[in-house]
């Protein structure tokens, strides 16, 4: 097992997720934009948001496979089921604290149930697994986690 | 009493990507998100049950008027009850590069005197009422939400919100120097951005300054200067920014007449408007305005071309396809139809409109480049090849196709302005000689089959005794000079055979099409247009006068009025006839 192989399943497996994601919006499934979740918490700037929100994404996406790496190092296995299993903790991770929890302290312009917009615009909370942004974001995020931690594994596994 | 109000009693706000309309009464009636071809939120004006709306007013038995502020598409209603006075302004404020709502409709309330109990109530009915939607509180935020839609309500001393079934609402009391505002912010495809009231209201302010600044910069100095300017800002709210297209009209399938079936959608560019749009927006001074318009549309038109599509999509796209939604429409006016099936038909005037718009922009001093030029002697190229196929003409007849009069005349501006062209070293030339034989034979055969002895006048379509008053246009587009005897007898004739009152039919004979319709206000404009270019400016003036006092209110016109009640019909605002007062207003300024 190597780190540059999984770093490199992390970066493929984050794409595949962003274009799961994006699909899903298309769609009209969600109205979650990671992108723009990302990077308004850095810029104001919507068009530059995007573009932060999307390499910080990625950052975050290899930094995820990190941590991959080092369960699959501690377990001494690897491979796509693995890799799903750590997605779906990964994406109910994601749903619950990270978005509700830790992304309103370091996001400046996050709002969460206990704020209003005053001399700051705030963007929507997610809510409850993001389900504020449309009832079928759960089910996406899972699966597009699901899709990530499946190439990371299969990527580890060589 | 009909939930319907008159088509008159409508205003028109907008943000560059979309248009609301807000009757008098202060209720919103239209609004498409996130923009102007998209689905609507709001449609009560085509089905007051099901179709949506954001309803704002007094409590109280109330007179309302209504204004827009000096040289601004905002809008300021006042309110006068027997307890006191209220001004509402509305305004789309217009997006900046800082964090804000994706679009955001501002509603500012003023006391003016005494107490004015009011009320409010938004009923947001997604994909034109047809798709599920999820309301809800997300503290302190109503909001609703459909898909990858959502739409929420920040209200600042406006009551305190109830969220029900159906929609979100509350009462509240404004007293005299009081103030309230409500912002009603929408997302697409990513989440609500909630503002702060100073940021809503400081947008709103933002947004009053920028059309007076746009107002402000109008080279226009002749007379009607104010009726060009409203129509100039009527035209500006079509414009869609992020691409530079502009829409027709705002709306679909307003009736042109009440329960008839000829109800068709707008929201689309049509070719036809170029040269019009072109000349107005350069004359007006509005140079980056042209040069997007003329870009959009020789990129939208590339990917059809030789052939022209008659209309496109705002972002550019050439597939319009026809539907029909279960709504009741306005007044019980069925069908409501979405996409345009006129867009795949054959109208050859289109070809010397566009040519003609490439000839205005041209002259102006703005480059072509090589590739545009090369697309446009193409387009000449296959005017040379088609002019002698029937088309469905300018009023996109849906009857078997016939040699119109104007759309020959057309051709010939198609391949007159492209000669002009090559002598100037614009397009390439070596197809010149053709450009030029073929428009004598056009010109021929106008003469020939497209002339009637008897009125003294050119027909609509080859052969035929009718008349239509796209034969005005022959004038306008300098079809033939202002001295031609026939040009000067078929003005007279057209407003004989086709004139009710200061209007004008478009034409009285069979369309294909069951029901009537009213007078097409375009083609009276055109008339004093006309009149004007033929020396007659005095007939012109009085004409043009009597015209502007059948805008409504604020200045705004539906595509047709109907003669014998002034009712407005079909849809509103229609761009084609701003850009026909301001044409017309032009022609008599240079007189």
């Amino acid at each position: 097992m190597s780190v540059w192989a999984v770093l490199a399943g992390g970066f493929v497996g984050t794409l595949v997720l962003t274009i799961i994601l994006a699909g899903a919006n298309y769609l009209r499934l969600t109205r979650m934009d990671i992108s723009f979740l990302l990077g308004t918490a850095w810029t104001e700037d919507r068009s530059r948001a995007r573009v932060v929100g999307y390499a910080l994404h990625f950052v975050f996406g290899l930094l995820f496979s990190l941590a991959y790496y080092a369960a699959f190092l501690a377990l001494g296995r690897s491979g796509w089921a693995l890799g799903a299993a750590f997605g779906l903790l990964h994406a109910l991770f994601a749903g619950t604290t990270l978005v509700n929890l830790l992304l309103p302290v370091v996001h400046p312009r996050m709002g969460t149930s206990m704020s209003a917009a005053d001399s700051a615009p705030l963007l929507e909370a997610p809510g409850f697994m993001l389900l504020n942004y449309g009832r079928a974001t759960p089910t996406v995020t899972i699966l597009a986690h699901l899709a990530y931690g499946a190439i990371v594994g299969v990527f580890a596994r060589g | 009493m009909t939930p319907y109000p008159p088509l008159r009693e409508y205003a028109a706000i907008g943000d560059g990507r979309t248009v609301a309309l807000v009757a008098l009464d202060g209720s919103i009636e239209w609004l498409c998100l996130p923009d102007l071809d998209s689905p609507s939120v709001f449609a009560a004006i085509l089905d007051a049950e099901r179709g949506g709306h954001f309803t704002l007013r007094p409590r109280q038995p109330h007179e309302a008027r209504r204004r827009y502020l000096p040289d601004t598409n905002v809008l300021e209603t006042t309110f006068t009850t027997s307890a006191g006075a209220v001004t509402v302004t509305d305004a789309m404020t217009l997006p900046g590069r800082t964090l804000g709502p994706a679009r955001e409709l501002v509603r500012r309330l003023e006391g003016l005197s005494g107490h004015v109990p009011m009320t409010w109530r938004v009923e947001p009915r997604f994909g034109y009422g047809a798709a599920p939607v999820r309301l809800e509180s997300q503290r302190p935020y109503p909001v609703a939400t459909s898909g990858s839609d959502a739409l929420a309500i920040c209200a600042w001393d406006a009551g305190s919100v109830r969220c029900d079934a159906t929609g979100m609402g509350a009462d509240f009391e404004i007293r005299e120097g009081g103030r309230a505002t409500i912002a009603m912010i929408t997302a697409h495809q990513e989440p609500l951005v909630f503002p702060g009231r100073a940021q809503a209201e400081a947008r709103a302010a933002a947004t009053v300054e920028f059309w007076r600044r746009w107002a402000a910069d109008l080279a226009y100095t002749g007379p009607w200067r104010d009726a060009v300017v409203r129509s100039a800002l009527a035209l500006k709210l079509l414009v869609f920014a992020p691409s530079g297209a502009i829409a027709a009209a705002p709306t679909t399938s307003l009736p042109e007449t009440i329960g008839g079936e000829r109800n068709w959608d707008y929201r689309y560019s049509w070719i036809r408007d170029a040269s019009f749009t072109l000349e107005a927006l350069l004359q007006l001074g509005k140079r980056g305005e042209a040069t997007a318009f003329f870009w959009w549309f020789m990129h939208a038109t590339r990917l059809t071309l030789p052939r022209l599509r008659v209309l496109y999509r705002l972002d550019g796209g050439a597939n319009a396809p026809e539907r029909t939604l279960a709504l009741e429409g306005y007044r019980g006016s069925r069908p409501v139809r979405i996409g345009n099936g006129a867009a795949g038909q054959l109208q050859l005037d289109a070809y010397g409109e566009l040519l003609d718009a490439a000839f205005v922009y041209a002259a102006a001093d703005h480059p072509l480049g090589r590739d545009t030029a090369h697309d446009l002697a193409s387009i000449a190229d296959f005017v040379c090849r088609h002019w002698r196929e029937p088309d469905a003409g300018i009023w996109e007849v849906r009857a078997d196709p016939r040699h119109h009069t104007q759309s020959k005349a057309m051709c010939w501006v198609a391949l007159d302005r492209a000669v002009r062209m090559a002598r100037l070293g614009r397009l390439p030339g070596r197809h010149i000689d053709r450009w030029s034989t073929e428009a004598a034979n056009i010109r021929r055969f106008i003469d020939d089959h497209c002339w009637s002895e008897a009125k003294q006048s050119y027909v609509w379509y080859a052969g035929s005794e009718e008349l239509d008053a796209s034969l005005l246009l022959m004038a306008i587009m300098r079809y033939d000079p202002p001295e031609s005897p026939r040009l000067r007898s078929t003005i007279d004739a057209v407003r004989r055979e086709l004139a009710a009152g200061p209007l004008l039919y478009r034409y009285t004979g069979d369309d294909g099409i069951a029901g009537g319709e009213g007078a097409f206000v375009c083609c009276a404009f055109w008339l004093a247009e006309a009149l004007a270019i033929v020396g007659r400016r005095d007939e012109a003036a009085a004409l043009f006068e009597d015209l502007l006092r059948l805008a409504n209110d604020l200045g705004l016109y539906a595509e047709e009025i109907a003669p014998e009640t002034h009712a407005f019909l079909g849809n509103f605002p229609q761009g084609l006839v701003h850009l026909a007062l301001i044409s017309a207003a032009m022609a008599m300024a240079q007189q």
